[in-house]
């Protein structure tokens, strides 16, 4: 059993430390991996692989894929009435994965030229931060016992739960308030055994943790 | 060579004294992003006071969206882009 964020200790020796057990981390780590993925744009052409990414990769090669049930990739997305289809081609420009474009959405909401324009300018930037916390943050998984991170990391795992709620949601339709509660009824009328059930108790596990650490760093915000 | 920069600044301070909206940064209400994780971000990434943060935070959950920062458009572009990489919905444009 989980036990949330807590802050320990003052000043430079602040951390904050939440306690999870293998098989919670494993689900976390295992959605953080797929943020990854879908953050990691196509190669060009001709490009070759550089130090950063045989990092990367090396990471992800440990894991051996361990999802712990939850898929958040497009392709694995079965439809459900509750839910509009995702577009088949999640990667390419204009008929994008919508839940890469909530990570990078249209930053113009009525001037095309300024979003492409933002876009070509920011793109590869927030892709590789947002990548950078989830890398950090599933390192900070990895160990036993206890999660602790100091300030950095704490800003880090903030920021990657958040980049993975978003998928997740995205992934239930959360896309705005009364969807919530549409999810909640129609999780009533599914069978005990569908995904979709286990998805979205994965769904508020983060944002319970998420909550937690926010708030705590919230407070040592607003007192410091 | 040495008269194009003088003659480039005289345009431009010219240009100013035009009537010129200034350009916001929106945030966009959605139902994923917290509460206490919206009022941190722009505690931390502003340095706005927590009374002024909830306020904000308030004003996008109940409004829809909220005007979180005015200034020249680079400078929207810059605080558009911190706020995406937080993973809150921000968006540019010229105030209207």
């Amino acid at each position: 059993m989980a036990r949330a964020f807590r802050p320990r200790g003052r000043g430079p020796h602040l951390r904050y430390a939440a306690k999870l057990d293998e098989v919670e981390r494993a689900v976390v780590i295992g959605l953080m991996e797929q943020v990854i993925e879908l953050l990691d744009p196509p190669e060009p052409p001709g490009a070759s692989t550089d130090g950063r990414l045989d990092d990367f990769e090396a990471i992800v090669a440990g894991m051996g894929g361990l999802g712990q049930g939850i898929s958040v990739r497009a392709e694995d997305q079965a439809d459900w009435p509750a839910r509009p289809p995702v577009p088949p081609e999640a990667r390419s420009f204009g008929d994008r994965d919508p839940a890469l474009q909530r990570l990078l959405p249209q930053a113009h909401r009525d001037d095309e030229e300024a979003a492409a324009e933002f876009r070509r300018l920011t793109e590869d930037g927030l892709r590789r931060r947002k990548a950078e916390n989830l890398t950090r943050s599933i390192a900070a998984l990895r160990g036993r016992g206890t999660v602790e991170l100091d300030a950095g990391g704490a800003l880090a795992f903030l920021v990657a739960l958040t980049d993975v709620r978003l998928v997740l949601g995205e992934r239930l339709g959360l896309r705005e308030d009364a969807d919530v509660e549409r999810l909640d009824a129609a999780l009533s009328s599914l069978a005990d055994d569908d995904p979709t059930i286990y998805a979205a108790a994965v769904y508020d596990f983060l944002t319970w943790l998420q909550e937690s650490l926010a708030g705590a760093m919230l407070d040592d915000k607003t007192q410091g | 060579m040495s008269i194009a920069p003088f003659t480039e600044e005289v345009t431009r301070s010219s240009a100013d004294l035009e009537p010129d909206l200034p350009w916001v940064t929106l945030v966009w209400n959605d139902p994923v992003n917290l509460m206490s994780y919206v009022t941190y971000v722009f505690q931390n990434y502003f340095g706005y006071t927590r009374e002024k943060s909830e306020k904000l935070m308030m004003d996008v959950h109940v409004k829809g969206r909220a005007v979180v920062s005015t200034g020249s458009r680079e400078r929207m572009e810059i605080d558009t882009e911190a706020l995406q990489g937080y993973g809150l919905w921000a968006t540019f444009q010229k105030d209207t």
